[in-house]
């Protein structure tokens, strides 16, 4: 039985007073398309920092393809293949988008660490760089610094360097956030066409673009699962419809 | 014992003049985010002014005064003009205000002259006291202790005691909700930072009538302020407190027993202390 | 004229002259441009931290006076030759950076503090050791550096020898700045936090950007007691951390020309200043804070605006 790439246990996040994340569990397969949705304040992007690393967990576990990663550092769980985009875009707004790549491509590579020869020595780096940011339609603004870039295209480069570390799992954190429609097509077409070998993990605040696209649905309210299931089991659960149309 | 307790006092006597420095320094810091280097500057001007005041006047009180409220003005001009300009950028700010202490060291040198000035003090501060159990202490550390401990009182019922002092707390924590809260945190600010302006000028006058004034002693009082504030955490009153008894402690402590090294034994323990918690005792992470 | 060409053209002529100097310039001017050289290569490794890592460390001029000590105790007091204590001067100093690369453990402003104190620790040790150090008096009658048994006498062989240690570092710097690890560390000044969830283990990245800046600073501390022929204590003071960094942001941080230029300046001023003006410090703080208010690039910033370089053709880093 092969593991599941993620397995959270009973998960909890408090800070100060305040329990932001409540014993939760889930258990996501590998290739699988899995969605996170709830209202604003729910916990989800507490709950991916509690998985990728960003935040210490106060208690559970978290198991990333078998591995208990529940007390390693966020660059160890990237070199176990985890991945992550942010929700508030972080790039490197200086650099070029060849240079963004290019740190993304190297590092889970031990090369990263040469001093001795420049970055454009590396024609491998210089290939995997140029196929990155083709991929998400940036192949021709390389040598651009990142400043000049628009919202949308830094949404773009946010993939392309989640991508570049070559991810088993990987976990978009509302992908699409603050994009114009036509954006929003085109990110999703791109989610949609990545290979089953990877596992996506998404928040998306778009309901029906999120049950479009998921294999299975994990709905949270308060820093608790309130539901879970396929996509039609979640928008048939009246639970879920009080908490997004109204009787709260 | 009789040394070891003499050394004690000294060490607490020293921390109560750090502690009126480090103060204003570290909550200008946890509530504005600046970091002031020039503060070690305002100690040296203030300490002048007090001197000359008190060299006219006769009064050991208006030197106090004097030397302190005269910085204020320097302070808000400075503010306002200087480093409001440099946003939260801490490495520009360092140079910005290390900038204007080279230039306000260079005019007190200019003013006052390169000798070591003694702040005079009123007669019946003056010699020594005897305290139970027989030690004879200089009388002025013994009133200095008594300032430090007036002021840090005062400071902390203002701190955590008092509405204004509940605000200034929320804006340490997070200076957005104070202003959607509708206080004026400008307002707030230049209060504070008048506060911490006042507290060194002051502390100049007092720390000149026993340390003495002269060129470089602003770089050397800051550095003592600065290693206060390592250990008791960036904005946090009582860990300026806490640090500036650590730090008076050592002092005195490694001057009398390994002199040609005092500097270790007091750096020393603040280099263990940034391997296991570099914010500091009450420091926050992050 | 394309930019790159010209600041080709600008570093060759540049080149050109600092070879040139010593058959125009007499004693004076070949004191100052050994000053020069010896003062950016100890800003030049400041800026390694400040401008690529984005890393304020005010405690360089700890490592610069660490190697300069020892070689001059090495040299003047146990008379020792140049072969050992200039590699010693080196490793001292060197040493002392493994050590205090702990630092790198704190951030931003407690990163500052921490080097600060770190700085003034030496400070006070070769004030107060006198003992060992010679306290206020420091160390004096250096001997002439000897290259290979050969002693560089006169001031104009010195100045050669340091213009290509200087030249040989500088190309290594190069190389260094245009590598994957110097990529990374300009990665961790723009996003730490993205360069983690990338792979990256950042501070032992800065740890080691650290020890090599240190190391860079020690080998200008070698260069300088052989050319000072003394070291006392204010070689390790705060103010020449502060004035080395102050050098690599005038003259533009994040570029090799920078911390020179800078160096240039700031030295040329300081002298020029000093023969008709006492407030000299007053000076040198208007500088600081001219430069930081209102020209915060720098000199090689202005250079890069006038040159047109700010458009959207992507930066090799210099």
């Amino acid at each position: 039985m092969t593991a599941a790439a993620v397995e959270v246990q009973d998960l909890n996040k408090t800070f100060g007073g305040i329990r932001a994340v409540n014993g939760v569990t889930l258990t996501i397969a590998p290739g699988e398309r899995h969605a996170l949705i709830g209202p604003n304040g729910a916990g989800k992007t507490t709950l991916f920092h509690c998985i990728t690393g960003t935040l210490r967990v106060t208690s559970g576990q978290v198991k990333l393809h078998g591995h208990d990663v529940t007390r390693e550092p966020e660059y160890q769980r990237t070199k176990l293949g985890m991945g992550r985009t942010f929700q508030i875009t972080n790039v490197f707004t200086d650099l070029t988008l060849s240079e963004n790549m290019a740190l993304a491509i190297m590092g889970t590579d031990r090369r990263k660490w040469v001093l001795s020869r420049p970055v454009s020595a590396f024609p491998e780096v210089r290939k995997q760089v140029a196929s990155g940011l083709s991929a998400v339609g940036l192949g021709e603004r390389a040598d651009h610094k990142v400043m000049l870039l628009s919202y949308g295209e830094r949404r773009q480069l946010e993939l392309a360097l989640a991508l570049g570390t070559r991810p088993k799992v990987l976990f978009l954190d509302e992908p699409c956030a603050g994009l114009s429609p036509s954006e929003r097509q085109r990110i999703f077409a791109m989610v949609r066409e990545l290979p089953r070998d990877i596992t996506l993990v998404m928040i998306e605040h778009d309901m029906d673009v999120a049950l479009g696209l998921a294999d299975r649905v994990t709905v949270m309210n308060r820093g608790q699962v309130m539901a879970e299931g396929t996509p039609e089991q979640v928008r048939a659960d009246p639970n879920v419809r009080d908490v997004y149309f109204g009787h709260a | 014992m009789h040394s070891a307790i003499l050394q004690a006092m000294n060490g607490i006597s020293l921390a109560a003049l750090l502690f009126l420095l480090a103060s204003g320094f570290t909550l200008t810091f946890g509530l504005m985010r600046v970091v002031n280097m020039a503060h070690g500057a305002y100690y040296l001007l203030g300490g002048y002014i007090g001197y000359s005041i008190t060299r006219q006047t006769g009064s050991f009180a208006l030197g106090i005064l004097g030397g302190g409220l005269a910085i204020i003005p320097l302070g808000f001009l400075i503010d306002r003009f200087l480093i409001r300009r440099t946003g939260e950028n801490h490495l520009a700010q360092v140079l910005l205000t290390v900038g204007i202490a080279f230039v306000i060291g260079d005019l007190a040198l200019k003013i006052w002259g390169g000798d070591n000035l003694k702040v005079p003090t009123p007669m019946f501060l003056r010699g020594a006291t005897e305290l139970p159990g027989g030690i004879i202490y200089p009388t002025y550390r013994l009133a200095l202790i008594l300032i430090g401990i007036a002021v840090g009182l005062s400071l902390w019922f203002l701190y955590r005691r008092t509405q204004i002092g509940a605000v200034v707390r929320a804006g340490v924590d997070d200076r957005e909700i104070v202003s959607a809260m509708g206080i004026n945190i400008d307002r707030l600010f230049v209060l504070v930072s008048a506060l911490a302006t006042f507290l060194a000028g002051m502390a100049g006058v007092v720390g000149g009538a026993f340390l003495t004034l002269y060129p470089g002693a602003e770089w050397e009082i800051l550095i003592y302020a600065l290693v206060v504030v390592i250990f008791g955490g960036l904005g946090s009153l009582e860990g300026a407190m806490l640090g500036a008894l650590i730090v008076g402690l050592l002092d005195a402590y490694g001057r009398w027993l390994y002199p040609e090294f005092s500097y270790f034994v007091l750096f020393g323990p603040m280099a263990i202390l940034m391997l296991f918690k570099p914010q500091g005792i009450f420091g926050r992470s992050g | 004229m394309q930019a790159n060409q010209v600041r080709s053209v600008a570093a060759l002529i540049g080149l050109a002259a600092a070879l040139a100097a010593p058959l125009a310039a007499g004693p004076f001017w070949m004191a100052l441009l050994t000053q020069i050289l010896i003062f950016g290569l100890l800003a030049l490794s400041v800026d390694m931290l400040l401008g690529h890592a984005g890393l304020f460390s005010v405690c360089h001029a700890a490592f610069f006076a660490v190697s300069a000590y020892t070689v001059a105790i090495l040299q003047v007091r146990y008379g020792q030759p140049t072969v050992i204590a200039a590699p010693a001067g080196l490793l001292a100093g060197t040493l002392l950076a493994i050590v205090y690369g702990a630092a790198v453990r704190t951030r931003g402003v407690y990163f500052i503090l921490t080097t600060i104190a770190m700085g003034y620790i030496i400070w006070g040790a070769v004030y107060r050791w006198a003992s060992f150090t010679g306290g206020d008096n420091g160390i004096t009658n250096v001997p002439a550096p000897a290259i290979g048994g050969v002693p560089l006498q006169s001031p104009v062989a010195y100045y050669y020898f340091v213009l290509a240690v200087v030249i040989a570092c500088a190309m290594g710097y190069g190389v260094l700045v245009r590598s994957p690890f110097g990529l990374s560390l300009r990665g961790i000044k723009g996003s730490e936090s993205r360069m983690q969830s990338l792979g990256y283990r950042t501070t032992a990245h800065l740890y080691a950007a650290f020890v090599l800046s240190g190391a860079m600073a020690s080998l200008a501390g070698v260069l300088y007691v052989y050319y000072n022929k003394f070291v006392n204590p204010v070689t390790a003071s705060f103010n020449i951390s502060i004035e080395v960094a102050l050098m690599a942001i005038v003259g533009g941080s994040g570029t090799i020309l920078g911390p020179f230029i800078g160096a240039g300046v700031f030295l040329g001023m300081r002298n020029w200043v000093s023969s008709f003006f006492e407030l000299h410090a007053a000076v040198i703080g208007l500088v600081f804070i001219v430069t930081i208010l209102w020209a915060p690039t720098g000199i090689m910033g202005i250079v890069r605006r006038l040159s047109g370089q700010n458009d959207s053709a992507g930066s090799k880093s210099e």
